[in-house]
């Protein structure tokens, strides 16, 4: 693999890691707002 | 050779980010995303109790039945409510009001929505829960509503729009906390509890349990559970606390009949507060710290004849007698 292509290779998926790392923590700070805590609790790992 | 070495290099570190990402998400579901659903189905839309559960004039519904032979005719009153009083105003509906008082937008019931119910603009039963229920019976679309006390929010937007609210007590519930039942905690003081919201004690080790940080949640601002929250604080501000909070041990609080008897979540405990637990027996006579009323509400201008027969028909033992088959504390003897 070319240089050039392995850094767009790496760049793509840093981006888009990080989009969707940042669309899943959005998301669950939205859902959280609405869960129920009982769920929220009883499902706690421990 | 070289470049094939480059070449497996080059796939290692792309591989290698991938799994980084994969990993941080994998571990933010498992502790995080995999619990933020309701109690009654797997999405995150608002359904904190089953309403097909509670419909009036259904065969299986499972409401409780006031022994009067009172029923209402005229211009009934449309009963809203919080989601843990659903059971009652329902029952209400079930035994005073005439069949065909409570429809549905196309003809049957159907939860498949986000708010899990579709009563009909006419209907004389509706559920908005707490927050869009105060904003309800302001406004004129409801003419009673069953819910726990309001928030000063609440109260300042009843005050703006210059409506006059009534506040009728009729039943108790205990205000409970509760976690994990795998946590081994079973009973904190009143001053404990107000300490972890207080951000005083910070992990669960500075209470008996383990060496892990305690997560205390809260509620959407003006929801019935949050308002009672504000209020047991006495003034002491909630502490603003750390994001990775999420991932410790949570601590919640909520009302002893919804917890118990409409979500019945096995897997949670209520705690004992000052050694006291949260029961029927301890709310009727008092030991327990706790204690909050319930109110109907209703807008000192409504002209509805039929509002204050119904909140006599409450207050009476008949009335009574349902707040107690619906698994709450009578307000009165």
């Amino acid at each position: 693999m070319k240089e050039k292509t392995f850094r767009c290779l790496i760049l793509c998926v840093l981006i888009l890691g990080i989009l969707g790392t940042v669309f899943h923590l959005l998301y669950a700070a939205d859902a959280y707002e609405r869960c129920s805590i009982i769920r929220f609790i009883a499902e706690e790992p421990w | 050779m070289s470049m094939r070495r480059t070449l497996i290099k080059q796939l290692g570190a792309l591989l290698a980010l991938l799994l980084l990402f994969a990993s941080v998400n994998g571990l933010i579901y498992g502790f995080l995303t995999c619990r933020l659903s309701n109690n009654f189905s797997g999405t995150d839309a608002a359904k904190m109790i089953d309403v097909g559960q509670y419909l009036p004039h259904e065969s299986g519904s499972d409401l409780a039945l006031i022994q009067t032979d009172f029923r209402l005719e005229g211009e009934l009153p449309v009963l809203d409510g919080a989601a843990a009083l659903v059971p009652v105003y329902a029952s209400v509906i079930h035994s005073v009001y005439p069949k065909g008082s409570v429809t549905y937008e196309g003809g049957s019931f159907s939860d498949d929505n986000y708010y899990g119910e579709n009563f009909a603009p006419d209907s004389k039963m509706q559920y908005k829960n707490t927050v869009r229920g105060y904003e309800a019976i302001v406004d004129g679309t409801t003419d009673i509503l069953f819910c726990a006390a309001p928030s000063e929010a609440q109260k300042q937007y009843a005050e703006d729009k210059g409506v006059e609210l009534i506040y009728v007590p009729i039943g108790l519930e205990a205000f409970v906390f509760f976690v994990n039942e795998k946590n081994p905690v079973d009973s904190l003081t009143v001053e404990q509890i107000r300490g972890i919201y207080g951000g005083e004690y910070k992990s669960w080790k500075e209470l008996g349990g383990p060496d892990r940080p305690i997560n205390p949640v809260t509620r959407l601002s003006g929801s019935g559970s949050q308002s009672a929250m504000d209020s047991f604080m006495a003034g002491r501000e909630i502490a603003e606390k750390f994001p990775l909070a999420a991932f410790g041990g949570s601590i919640g609080f909520s009302f002893r009949y919804y917890m118990d008897g409409i979500v019945g979540n096995e897997k949670v405990k209520m705690l004992a507060l000052n050694g006291v637990e949260p029961s029927g027996e301890n709310i009727r006579n008092g030991s327990y710290p706790v204690i909050a009323q319930f109110y109907a509400i209703y807008r000192a201008d409504n002209p509805n004849p039929n509002v204050p027969k119904l909140i006599d028909l409450l207050l009476s033992s008949e009335g009574q007698e349902l707040i107690e088959d619906c698994g709450y504390v009578r307000i009165s003897e």
